[in-house]
């Protein structure tokens, strides 16, 4: 790694207002950067960290039917909460997949929003529970749909002066999710698809439908054919098979070392059957 | 030789203490060293070594403030004020631990390069889940790797110190 000057504001707005130039750069956990920087795609002059900013930035807190996470919550800290465990559990079943308990120790959920790799496996499942992100600058801030954050691979709307602050998440409630993380070389590898499915339904009958998928795009993608071909349909093999179809055309899939674009859209056919099984096995 | 290499890069050296398995110390770190380049360079511990570099295998499994980190992919200088323990550690009294016991018994190792990484991770389990299941062993060690392939003496192992571990109890 090439050198660089680190410091460490005592809040987050300062830490936006430190960001003045593309040679400055946030390090919250510091798993991506630090691959990033070992890679030499990175060479910061100076890295603002993150770690000694307000405590209020690392809670998870419940209220009014929402689960609000600070963007310096660690990735355990997520999978081990209780309020989460209650709220969202797709949540805490997706950790368990995500990278390794060390990574997750370390590992912050604003650094994983706002790296916006499109492997990475929260961004589906949240914006398939309609989370928002709330963004902070030198001046003020602003809130928007977590979806809205990604423009490309590795880009987002995040201006040069601001940073995740929040994350909300709505509560489960009565709908049912699952995320289902496919990978094609080992377990542990990167995913070649990921799709995350939350419905609200009765039995078999689907009364709403979000389908998010990720890894298989470059930014986590939301399935609307796919979704009105389940929205009030009742799940059989048919309805199955058509949702998956209209997913497989509807999305931009782009090939990688984990598939080319035609295996992945035939991984999505059947992933998504399999998410959706997965949901309406669990009620 | 340190200090003029980092004054022509321009970077300044930082001073910085914290507990390195239980005694205080402070250490002269340039700011781009991982917690591995600290650990091996300033200190002679080359119990943590880095090998894929990317946080994947565990080789150079630290604990910082009582949680597993990768030591390759985290900044010597965040260790300011923090407790850090190494494989280098010594049980109390000085012998081997439960753990390391039970590895030696199952031989969960053939050249040992991975071996304290395993070690560290499975007193981490053990400490959290002191009666684990296949999957939940499967699971939590499945960020580490043991090039010469000897997971299911490693497994064996890892059941072996939870058996020792309670025994002790």
């Amino acid at each position: 790694m090439t050198p660089f000057e680190l410091v460490e504001p005592h809040t987050l707005r300062e830490a936006a207002g430190l960001l003045a130039s593309a040679e400055v750069r946030p390090l919250a956990g510091g798993t991506a950067v630090m691959l990033m920087m070992k890679m030499g795609v990175l060479r910061p002059a100076r890295l603002v960290s993150l770690r000694a900013v307000e405590k209020r930035y690392s809670e998870i807190a419940a209220a009014g039917g929402e689960l609000r996470i600070g963007a310096l919550a660690t990735l355990s800290a997520l999978e081990r909460s209780p309020l989460v465990a209650r709220a969202a559990p797709v949540i805490a079943q997706t950790l368990r997949m995500l990278a390794n308990v060390r990574v997750r120790n370390v590992a912050t959920v604003g650094g994983h929003l706002a790296h916006a790799d499109p492997h990475m496996d929260l961004p589906p499942v949240l914006i398939a529970l309609g989370a928002r992100v709330s963004i902070i600058d030198p001046a003020g801030g602003r809130t928007l749909p977590l979806g809205e954050l990604y423009t490309g691979y590795l880009e987002t709307t995040l201006g040069r002066n601001e940073l995740v602050a929040e994350v909300t998440v709505p509560a489960q409630g009565s709908r049912r999710a699952a995320y289902l993380k496919c990978t094609t070389r080992s377990a542990d590898d990167w995913p070649a698809l990921g799709v995350a499915v939350v419905l609200e339904a009765d039995g078999a009958l689907v009364r709403d439908a979000r389908v998010v998928i990720s890894a298989a795009t470059d930014t986590p993608t939301r399935l609307a054919a796919a979704e009105n071909a389940l929205r009030g349909a009742r799940v059989d093999e048919a309805v199955l098979r058509r949702a998956g179809d209209a997913a497989a055309s509807e999305a931009a899939v782009i090939g990688d070392q984990h598939g080319s674009a035609a295996y992945k859209r035939e991984l999505l056919r059947v992933c998504l059957a399999r998410a959706v099984r997965a949901v309406l096995d669990e009620q | 030789m340190l200090g003029a290499l980092t004054k022509d890069l321009g970077v300044a050296v930082r001073t910085i203490r914290f507990k390195l398995n239980g005694e205080p110390v402070s250490a002269e770190v340039p700011p781009h060293w991982n917690l591995v380049e600290l650990l091996q360079n300033r200190f002679g511990l080359t119990g943590a070594r880095e090998s894929c570099g990317q946080g994947l295998c565990g080789c150079c499994t630290v604990l910082v403030d009582g949680a597993a980190v990768s030591g390759c992919l985290y900044l010597a200088l965040l260790v300011d004020g923090a407790e850090v323990m190494t494989i280098e550690h010594q049980a109390a009294g000085g012998g081997l631990d439960a753990v390391q016991k039970a590895f030696i018994e199952a031989g969960a190792f053939q050249c040992g390069f991975c071996t304290p990484g395993f070690v560290l991770m499975t007193r981490q389990l053990l400490d959290e889940n002191p009666d684990p299941t296949e999957d939940d062993i499967r699971h939590y060690l499945s960020g580490n790797l043991c090039r010469c392939g000897a997971y299911p003496e490693i497994i064996e192992a890892v059941k072996l110190a939870a058996r020792m571990r309670k025994a002790e109890r």
